[in-house]
Parts: C-alpha cells; sequence; structure tokens
C-alpha cells in the first residue's frame, strides 16, 4: 500500500473499529474490575463537610435537575447524598424542576428511604415538579407552601410534620441541586444572591467546569463533578456504588479517546507531510 | 394603544420587580409573589400550546404523507398514549409510571450514552492541531480529560521530591484559564442583560412587540 493512503486512513480512521474499541473498553472493567484508587478531591470534601454540619432532625432541600439521559451519571450523586443525610437523621425535602425528573426522584428517594427507614411525610417528603423553574426557585424564598400548596401526592404541605416550622429558605440550613443543566447557576443567582441560601451542587462532568467561579467566590459551598464526583462521595460516606464501579470503564475511557487524538493526529501530520513532499517535488 | 399599553405594562411590572428587591414593604413584597404565581400559570399555559403545537404540526405531516410521516406517527402515538395512561389510570400506578421506567427512561439514556461512540468518532477525526491555538486546546483538553480519572491521577511527575500528578494540572486548567475566561464571559452576558433589562423596561427595546412595534 502506498505511503500516503495508509497515512490517509489513519488519518480518517475506521468507524467501524472505533465503536467497537469503545465497546470493548467500557465493558472489559464492568466485567474484570480493575479496582484503581480513587483521589477524593477538595470540593467533593467541601459537598461533604456541609452535609455533615447539618444538626440531625433539621431539613435540607434536595432538588433532582436532571432527567433520565444523565441519571446514569448523577443517580449515584444523589443517591449517595440521600443515603448520607438519612444516615445522619438530616430529614430530605425534595423536588425536582424537569417533568422527567419525577419518576427519577421517586425511585432514588424510595431506595433511600427504605434502606434507612424513614417515614414519608416526617422523614422525608416530596414536593413533585413545578412549571416554571426560575419562578419557583424565587418563590421558595418567600415561601415554600406558597410555591408548593400540595406535596406530589396532593397531601396539603402544611400539614406535613416535615414542613412545620419550615416555610423558606432561611428555615432551611442547606439546598443540594444535583443538575445536568445550568440550573446550578440558577440556584446561586437566585436562591443564594436573594435569599442567602446555602447551596452545594452535584453537576454532569461537562457542567461542572462552568461553575467553578461560584466554587472559588465561595458561592457554592461545594461541588461533586461528574461519575468521578459521585465515586469521591462514595468513599467519603464508606458506601461503593454505582459511582465507583463506573470509574474503571472511564478511565479506561478516557485513556482511549486520547489515544484516538493521538493517532488522528498522526494521520493528519503524516498526510500534511506526504502532501509537502508532492507540492515541493518537480 | 396597540404599542402603549404593553410598553405601559412592561414599564409598571419592571419597575415592580427592580423595587421589590430593595424594599420588605408588604404591598409589593404581595404583589412580587402574585408576579411569580402568575408567571407559573402563564408558562403552564404555555406547555398547552405547545402540545397543541405539536400535535397540529405533526398532524398536517401525517395528512399530507410528507418523507418521514412515520416518524410523526410514532410521536402522537407516544403523546396521546402517555396522557391516557396518566389521566386514565393516574400518575402513581399502573401504565404511566412502567411507562416513564421501562421506555422514556431508558431511550432517553440510550440516545445520550451513543454520544461516547460519536465523541470517540469525532475525537479521532476532528480534534486535529492544526494551528498553534488548536494545539493548545488540545493539550488542555488532554491534561483535563487525564486528571479527571483515577488512571490519570496515578500519572505525572516529580519535582523536588514533590509528585505533580495529571490531576494537580488539570486542577489548575480548570482553576486559572477556564475559570478567568467563564468568569470574562459571565459578567460580559451580565452587563449585557443588565442593559437589554433597562431598554425593554423603558421602552427603548421592543422587539418582543413584534413586527412594526
Amino acid at each position: 500500500m502506498a505511503r500516503g493512503a495508509w497515512s490517509a486512513r489513519l488519518a480518517q480512521g475506521d468507524r467501524r473499529i472505533l465503536f467497537l474499541a469503545v465497546a470493548a473498553t467500557v465493558a472489559f472493567p464492568l466485567l474484570w474490575p480493575l479496582n484503581l484508587p480513587i483521589r477524593v478531591s477538595r470540593e467533593a470534601r467541601a459537598f461533604h463537610a456541609e452535609i455533615e454540619g447539618v444538626e440531625p432532625g433539621r431539613v435540607i432541600l434536595l432538588s433532582f435537575d436532571y432527567e433520565p439521559d444523565t441519571m446514569a451519571e448523577l443517580d449515584p450523586m444523589s443517591l449517595a447524598v440521600l443515603r448520607h443525610a438519612f444516615r445522619r437523621g438530616v430529614r430530605v425535602l425534595v423536588m425536582t424542576t424537569y417533568a422527567g425528573g419525577v419518576g427519577i426522584a421517586e425511585r432514588v428517594l424510595a431506595q433511600a428511604a427504605a434502606e434507612n427507614g424513614r417515614t414519608y411525610g416526617t422523614d422525608y417528603a416530596f414536593l413533585g415538579y413545578n412549571p416554571d423553574f426560575s419562578a419557583t426557585i424565587l418563590r421558595m424564598g418567600e415561601s415554600l407552601r406558597g410555591a408548593y400548596p400540595t406535596d406530589h401526592y396532593g397531601h396539603p404541605t402544611g400539614e406535613l410534620s416535615l414542613l412545620q416550622g419550615v416555610d423558606r429558605y432561611a428555615d432551611i440550613p442547606l439546598v443540594v441541586t444535583i443538575s445536568s443543566s445550568a440550573l446550578s447557576e440558577y440556584w446561586v443567582i437566585w436562591a443564594g444572591g436573594k435569599y442567602h441560601a446555602r447551596i452545594v451542587a452535584g453537576n454532569t462532568a461537562i457542567q461542572a467546569v462552568l461553575i467553578y467561579p461560584f466554587l472559588q467566590t465561595g458561592q457554592l459551598a461545594g461541588m461533586l463533578g461528574g461519575l468521578k464526583g459521585a465515586a469521591e462521595y462514595e468513599r467519603l460516606i464508606g458506601r461503593d456504588g454505582a459511582g465507583v464501579r463506573g470509574m474503571d470503564a472511564q478511565s479506561l475511557a478516557h485513556f482511549l479517546i486520547v489515544l484516538f487524538i493521538l493517532l488522528g493526529n498522526l494521520g493528519f501530520l503524516l498526510q500534511r507531510r506526504a502532501a509537502r513532499a508532492r507540492e515541493a517535488s518537480p | 394603544m396597540k404599542r402603549t399599553g404593553p410598553i405601559l405594562l412592561g414599564f409598571v411590572v419592571g419597575m415592580l420587580m427592580l423595587v421589590q428587591f430593595f424594599t420588605p414593604n408588604p404591598w409589593i413584597a404581595a404583589r412580587y409573589n402574585n408576579v411569580l404565581d402568575w408567571k407559573q400559570v402563564v408558562f403552564g399555559v404555555t406547555l398547552i400550546l405547545g402540545v397543541l403545537s405539536l400535535l397540529l404540526h405533526h398532524g398536517r405531516r401525517i395528512r399530507r404523507r410528507v418523507a418521514g410521516w412515520s416518524y410523526s406517527g410514532v410521536t402522537v402515538a407516544g403523546l396521546i398514549v402517555m396522557i391516557l395512561a396518566g389521566a386514565v389510570f393516574g400518575k402513581e400506578r399502573g401504565p404511566y409510571p412502567w411507562l416513564f421506567a421501562y421506555v422514556q427512561s431508558p431511550m432517553q439514556s440510550t440516545l445520550f450514552a451513543l454520544l461516547a461512540f460519536y465523541v470517540a468518532s469525532a475525537s479521532y477525526r476532528a480534534f486535529r492541531a492544526r494551528s498553534l491555538h488548536a494545539g493548545l486546546l488540545l493539550a488542555a483538553g488532554v491534561i483535563v480529560m487525564l486528571g479527571r480519572v483515577p488512571l490519570g491521577e496515578m500519572i505525572g511527575f516529580t519535582v523536588a521530591g514533590r509528585f505533580y500528578s495529571l490531576a494537580t494540572l488539570s486542577d489548575l486548567v480548570l482553576t486559572v484559564p477556564n475559570l478567568a475566561a467563564k468568569r470574562g464571559i459571565m459578567i460580559g452576558v451580565g452587563l449585557g442583560m443588565t442593559a437589554t433589562a433597562i431598554k425593554i423596561i423603558l421602552g427603548i427595546e421592543r422587539t418582543y412587540l413584534g413586527k412594526g412595534a
């Protein structure tokens, strides 16, 4: 095969081989775990310290700001946070800003509550979905019961024992948002900026990159980034789950993609050199 | 009146929302809550409009048998089945939660998971160091990708007896150049939003009223 044709094939790559390599790289460590060590970041420690700092019996707010598309990345985070809160005796008020988040929140909440023997209405409650997240977040700063007159199951929120003495951010020591979008920023701007709520955020890896400015200024008290953040949190609470299980696969997949980038660039450079050589030859 | 009314309404509501931020006055706080409640109602109505618009659009495609009309049929059928499942059997039991857990969730997750394959393919074919800037971007991307996973945290170099992993470099990229760029963009966007809001309140910006305003 001519050298130019070889470099062209290397530069283009065969999509079938690329796809097979990705599938094999992700599947292999799920079947045979490598148990790579996990370093816990400063942001994850700060997030953990915030939940640790909440007195048992007090109510925190947890918002499921994602839909099923990102649940593989964010469910482990939500579950770990709920397990940690319930284990410490912290009560949790749950809501979602996405219509598709209702089914997810109910499932994760039911699992964490069953594991820790928590009771609905006393230890936790689910407010459900309200249309228009901006008005909902702002309205909750004035009155939780005003924003949600009933919970997701139709019980008047004023009658829930969980909400006795709790009606606004000022009554809640911590707001937790687990988000796949810019919702973390909006929580900081509206609930944090206007009502001085203390906020921690869990985000998809791609979204986490965008919220560092809020972390540096202290507007966010802690952050979990992507599946790695979930794995770090699982290690902090001493209970491994889907986050830790996924770390080996994610490690190898990232290395594979870097290998692809290097191979693609090698082909590109060889092609360019061959083209220059052709131009230079008489 | 066709133009003056909406501009006057925008001015009054805009000023109310602005003033409420600086005063604890209970009357203004009550009006502020009214506006927030109304905003949710308006949002709910737009959802209904969205559903009607979707039905009209796809209904037209099905009637005219345009290319790919069967996909429109699936969309309309999916919408009607979910609405009926929720309305007839309730949202807590029966087919509605089942369809969400075993049809919608796996489909959305699968679609998102396919991104891994396309990202891999695109990284091979498109992520090229064609210039110095592209090379720098590529280097930053590689450092962050490797530094954010456990395997990358084991790779690094030792300077004066201290180990610097790719995770340290990744943190540096994220907390210095990335943070500076993001903050610059945010400040720019914030100033732009403030200027636009003032122009709307004062009636200078009228494009939201439609053509000819």
